[in-house]
């Protein structure tokens, strides 16, 4: 077996890599897919939370590189999903506990057992990142319809095309808000896609269960009926490489948002 | 299922309820709480006899709290009757290796037992607040040493309820193992009908038996090692340890303040927390088992003593709630290779 190693990334901060992150993964898992999340953001993780899986941690990527325990060992399994598991960065440490050759030679070790491995990248393009990115093949930048994420984005897929070994880089939108959007208040789908002019692999709706999920511990795929599930579900679908359509966010939900739509069209056309 | 390890389930003992009325009062105190709901039960009921449609009513009780009776154990003849016609499973949990000091006294712990129980489930706050000021009072006493002892002595395994339990899980192989140190004997009348729970159970906990011969702990050395505690050198830190500071001593560590989650404390001796300790402790990390962990208030991601660990239980993982206004001290020691947690309170 040759895994695929897929690097998370964004450039900027709080764009959603790490929720990203937990529910591909466990979409990918919940498909029937092995794969492992490796979380190289030393000293400031967050995988583990969002999965639930903190309690689980004994050893952690830098116990690995320094050989204190074996890879196996450092592996954290998923309370469900046995086809999932986590390497978990440590806490306590920083980025330079850990080094890019180290970081590569765990994913080529990790690619003889696993289907996927997805790597969480830190913010900022500094040491962090090219460790992430070092044992990577493939890349999705995650990115919010605003103008500061878009920007960083760019800057982060212009930093990946000069990679050799990235093969190919996919562009998510989180967060999105087609209300917004439609009262042009947003930046839409076509905007960002025109200029990052990167293939688009998913739409991620705003959601307000992901606060909920995260707090839980249990990434929102394994809810199905949030909409925000669905796509990130749909994300991993085509990570897997099946045609899946683009879910149409624009179709107002319930009555009330009808009947809003139906008075709003009054109004525009009275002015 | 991990081997003797009650998957979600865990022991409500209302063997000292004489009534029906008090085992069903005890009964949905103990549902209540809400890391009790949405499991499985097994209800010790002592020699209360039992009329079908009594029991019927705990069973609805039981499920009308999203939990179900995985089995009984009962000294009554009647209540066995009872539960074969309502095909509740019965079985007579013993403790097959209790400690001498169980022994010589049944009626004080059981004493002590209900004390216990009255002190974590009790509804009133003021309770609780008066027992914690005794407490004070008492550590300022010298000769704590010997009550130390005392007090280990006394801990029997039905003390460790629902709120405190931890689930361990073998250094080596990280694996669930037994949460109660309970020795189960299946009924004659329902040998045939021992099920996959109780058998697994069983020899789990037979290779637990087996180990507590060697491990049991000796006061002798439990002496020497509180001496030994208590010459090491101790680390005192008034500040709160937050996400990613790791602190290692070589003796003792004192920590007024919190440890929040994300943070490591490790000690070859004790380790002390006044305030909550959210993060990872490690006591004893040189190997010595009697090392322990005190907090005043236990909510702890990972305990380690010596080689033995135990891990929060998921039903609170939840990382937000750390802070309440109710500090309960409590301290956690090994006992059979496993952390178990207690109120630290005098018997």
């Amino acid at each position: 077996m040759s895994g695929r190693v897929i690097v998370i990334t964004s450039g900027k901060g709080g764009v959603g890599k790490t929720t990203t992150n937990a529910n591909i993964g466990t979409a990918l898992a919940r498909a029937g897919k092995k794969v492992v999340m490796i979380d190289t953001d030393l000293g400031l993780r967050n995988l583990d939370l969002l999965l639930g899986l903190e309690n689980r941690i004994v050893y952690t990527i830098v116990d690995v590189v320094e050989e204190r325990c074996k890879l196996k060992q450092a592996l954290v399994k998923d309370k469900k999903n046995p086809n999932l598991c986590l390497l978990a960065a440590a806490q306590t440490r920083d980025k330079t506990a850990v080094t890019e050759e180290q970081l590569k030679d765990i994913c080529e070790t990790l690619k003889k057992d696993f289907d996927f491995i997805l790597v969480d990248c830190p913010a900022g393009i500094e040491q962090g990142f090219q460790n992430a990115v070092a044992g990577a093949s493939e890349a999705i930048v995650v990115t919010t319809p605003e103008m500061s994420a878009v920007r960083d984005a760019d800057r982060i897929i212009g930093l990946l095309e000069a990679k050799e070994e990235i093969k190919s880089y996919k562009l998510l939108l989180n967060r999105v808000r087609p209300n917004l959007i439609q009262s042009n208040d947003m930046m839409s789908v076509d905007d960002v896609v025109e200029i990052l002019s990167a293939e688009l692999i998913g739409i991620i709706p705003e959601d307000t269960g992901i606060i909920t999920s995260t707090n839980k511990g249990e990434p929102i795929v394994n809810d199905e009926k949030s909409l925000a599930g669905k796509a990130y579900n749909n994300v991993a679908r085509r990570i897997i490489g099946e045609d899946v359509p683009f879910l149409d966010l624009d179709e107002p939900k319930g009555v009330m948002a009808k009947v809003k739509k139906f008075f709003s069209g009054i109004m525009g056309k009275e002015k | 299922m991990d081997k003797g390890y009650i998957e979600n389930g865990f022991i409500v003992d209302v063997s000292n309820a004489s009534k029906t009325s008090e085992i069903i009062y005890e009964l949905s105190r103990i549902l209540d709480l809400p890391d009790a709901q949405s499991k499985k039960v097994c209800l010790k009921l002592g020699s209360v006899d039992l009329t079908p449609t009594e029991l019927t009513s705990i069973k609805a009780l039981v499920e009308s709290m999203n939990s179900e009776i995985e089995f009984i154990s009962t000294s009554s003849k009647s209540t066995i009757k009872s539960a074969e016609e309502l095909e509740i499973k019965v079985s007579i949990l013993e403790n097959k290796v209790p400690l001498p000091e169980f022994n010589a006294d049944q009626e004080k712990v059981n004493k002590e037992l209900e004390k216990a129980l009255d002190k974590i489930f009790g509804e009133e706050g003021s309770d609780i607040q008066t027992f914690a000021q005794d407490e004070n009072l008492k550590n300022l006493k010298n000769d704590y040493s010997k009550e130390e002892i005392e007090e280990i002595a006394n801990i029997k395994p039905e003390t460790i309820t629902p709120e405190n339990q931890m689930e361990t899980f073998d250094s080596s192989e990280f694996k669930a193992s037994t949460k109660e140190v309970e020795q189960p004997e299946i009924s004659q009348n329902l040998e045939n009908e021992l099920n996959d729970f109780n058998s697994e159970l069983e020899s789990a906990n037979k290779i637990d038996g087996e180990e507590i011969e060697e491990i049991d702990f000796n006061l002798d050395d439990l002496r020497k090692s509180l001496r030994e505690t208590e010459k090491l050198p101790t680390l005192y830190i008034q500040r709160t340890l937050r996400s990613g500071q790791s602190i290692t001593s070589e003796g003792n560590i004192v920590i007024i303040g919190d440890v929040n989650p994300g943070s490591e404390v490790i000690a070859k001796g004790d380790i002390t927390v006044w305030g909550v300790l959210g993060g990872i402790a490690h006591a004893g990390s040189a190997g010595n088992q009697y090392a322990r962990i005190r907090a005043l208030k236990m909510n702890a991601i990972q305990l380690r003593i010596a080689d033995v660990f135990a891990r929060r239980p998921d039903s609170i993982n939840i990382p937000y709630i750390q802070k309440t206004d109710t500090f309960i001290p409590e301290e956690a020691c090994v006992r059979r290779k496993q952390i178990i947690i207690h109120k630290m309170h005098e018997s």
